[in-house]
């Protein structure tokens, strides 16, 4: 982090400035002992062995003067200075986190998982350098993940990356008692600002999506990979070019002609498909296959007759 | 007298963190800065040379501090946020999202707010935009010096772990000169976001600032052929030839020369170099074939 002194060059310089600056960052990136503080000094050549710990200690009282609360090395601390509040910290005004805020959410609903736990790294990030502890609360609570837990997260794209086997416990959002669920783990979906498990259910044979804010704990996880018999939905649809703004994950465009698109779609299951079909609107039309063109329209029947004839 | 040179000596410290803490809140002149610092004391006791001395002991604790249009301020803290090539994308993300969704005041506030934050990063990272070009160049001739692999963002998000070789022109622009994939590439600065020096250090073979072409030379070249800066005599066989060592050379800088010397010069080494010169005499053949 820091250069070795040459000591020539000191003469041009001050040297207890330079053992003031370089304690503060010693002691911003982390909690220090009196010995570690005394070894970086040494080996950074701003300190002399035989020099006492005297030193060391005027060092640390003029960061105090200067405005830094810094802890007694205690048993509480480890025998280590932490540093409280200090004149380096960043600093981020309401109106900075507001506008952060606003930011973030115009960004987020165009990024995928990876890019919403890259944006929690950032927050902590800033807010670690940050003293007021009101502003580093609301600097993480920009995050969408700020009640997820967030290593569960990352063990479970892990999980999904490498095709386990989770024994997990789940609470169905219509059911307030919990279940157990053999999942094997496909992918973890950011979608309508919630995080989702695509998985497929071993015990009914079929794929699930769950709520990853309801999976309450997983007991274990086989690493062995678990042959499937699993169809992604596949469908094909027309859809009218000057309507259609992006293509999702899985789909790609066959053909264009006369202002339309022939779009194949490959979802996790029928029920995602569907989701995605009804939400293009009346500007797209399924066309393969023949059952889930069927399966619309008996979706579209039941929509039309729940607003009644 | 301990205790009285301890006081002394603490002073010191103190004015030299003050000098720190008020170049981390502005950009200041050299005035500004000394009528500041003096603000606050019973008698004046910063001065030019003070001051001068102070910003030099930040520096020398490896701060960055450029002096641009007669302001000074603080670039990067070596303690600073550590922030990665995957954060900096973000940062731009939510930089596009202000641009194109809020109001122009917003979009204002926000950069200063990014200026801010990047005086409290360490900097091994920089966005690069109009005013703040002139210090990744900087930062990429750092990771030249320090032979720090670099990391290339490019506008259209994609991330190129590169070995820095130099900064060049071409056709007007200013492009960083690097080698991706094992290949030369010359990239305008136009396409890239951001640059970031990695701890990955690149070993000196690895780095075409040392890539060795031999070339070989005959006929009368070959007697008055003078050497250049970066090229040492590899043989010498003359009257007939001489064959060359060239290190470092812009790929393109260095075809467009070789081809000038026609048919009394052949490339030798590498391979490939040998092959792209045979590739671009028969492309530059065929226009001639309609």
């Amino acid at each position: 982090m820091f250069k070795i002194a040459d000591k020539t060059e000191l003469n041009q310089i001050s040297l207890t400035g330079v053992r003031g600056i370089v304690l503060a960052g010693l002691l911003i990136m982390q909690p220090r002992s009196l010995e570690e503080i005394r070894k970086a000094f040494i080996e950074l050549n701003i300190m002399e062995n035989e020099n006492s710990d005297d030193i060391l200690r005027i060092d640390l009282n003029t960061l105090k003067i200067m405005g830094c609360e810094i802890s007694r090395a205690s048993a509480k601390t480890g025998f280590k200075y932490v540093l409280g509040k200090h004149p380096f910290a960043f600093k981020i005004d309401d109106e900075e986190i507001g506008l952060l805020k606003k930011a973030y959410n115009q960004a987020k609903t165009h990024t995928d998982m990876l890019g919403i736990l890259s944006y929690d790294d950032l927050f902590r990030k800033i807010a670690s350098r940050v003293c007021e502890e009101d502003k580093k609360e609301a600097l993480l609570g920009i995050s969408i993940l700020k009640r997820y837990d967030i290593e569960m997260l990352k063990d479970l794209l892990l999980d999904c990356s490498q095709g386990r086997t989770l024994n997990l416990v789940y609470k169905k959002p219509s059911s307030t008692s919990e279940e157990s669920k053999e999942v094997v783990a496909q992918k973890l979906v950011f979608q309508n600002d919630k995080v989702y498990l695509y998985g497929f259910d071993l015990e009914k044979k079929d794929s699930v999506v769950l709520l990853v804010n309801r999976i309450k704990s997983i007991l274990s996880r086989k690493l062995e990979k678990v042959e499937l018999e699993q169809n992604a939905t596949k469908i094909r649809f027309t859809m009218e070019a000057s309507s259609f703004t992006e293509l999702k994950d899985g789909e790609v465009i066959l053909d264009s002609q006369d202002g339309t698109f022939v779009v194949e779609g490959n979802y996790h299951n029928d029920f995602l498909a569907m989701q995605r079909v009804l939400s293009l609107g009346s500007k797209c039309v399924v066309t393969e296959p023949v059952e889930f063109k069927n399966a619309i329209i008996t979706k579209l029947k039941e929509m039309r007759d729940s607003y009644g004839n | 007298m301990g205790t009285k040179e301890a006081v002394k000596r603490n002073q010191s410290s103190m004015q030299v963190l003050k000098t720190l803490q008020l170049l981390l809140e502005d950009n200041y002149t050299m005035s500004e800065l000394i009528h500041k610092l003096n603000a606050n004391e019973k008698e004046p006791v910063f001065n030019n040379s003070v001051v001068s001395k102070y910003i030099n002991t930040c520096r020398f604790c490896g701060l960055d501090i450029p002096k641009i249009h007669n302001k000074y301020f603080v670039a990067s803290l070596p303690f600073g946020i550590d922030l990665s090539a995957r954060e900096l994308d973000l940062i731009e993300e939510l930089q596009n999202a202000v641009k194109n969704t809020m109001s122009s005041k917003a979009d204002g506030a926000f950069n200063d707010f990014l200026e801010k934050l990047s005086k409290y990063s360490n900097k091994k990272i920089i966005r690069v935009e109009q005013k703040t070009k002139q210090q990744a160049f900087e930062l990429f001739d750092k990771a030249v010096a320090e032979k720090r692999r670099i990391n290339l963002l490019f506008r259209a998000k994609a991330v190129f772990e590169c070995i820095p070789l130099r900064i060049v022109e071409k056709k007007g622009k200013t492009c960083f000169n690097v080698i991706h994939d094992g290949k030369e590439k010359t990239i305008s600065a136009e396409r890239i976001s951001g640059l970031e020096i990695m701890d990955r250090r690149f070993k000196q073979p690895d780095s075409n600032s040392t890539q060795e072409v031999v070339f070989k030379l005959t006929g009368g070249l070959a007697q008055r052929y003078s050497l250049k800066e970066n090229e040492e005599l590899y043989k010498k066989e003359l009257p007939e030839s001489i064959t060359v060592i060239n290190r470092g050379e812009n790929k393109e800088d260095l075809f467009a020369r070789l081809l000038r010397y026609d048919s009394s010069c052949e490339i030798l080494q590498p391979a490939h170099y040998r092959e792209e010169m045979k590739s671009l005499i028969e492309e530059m053949l065929r226009n001639y074939e309609a």
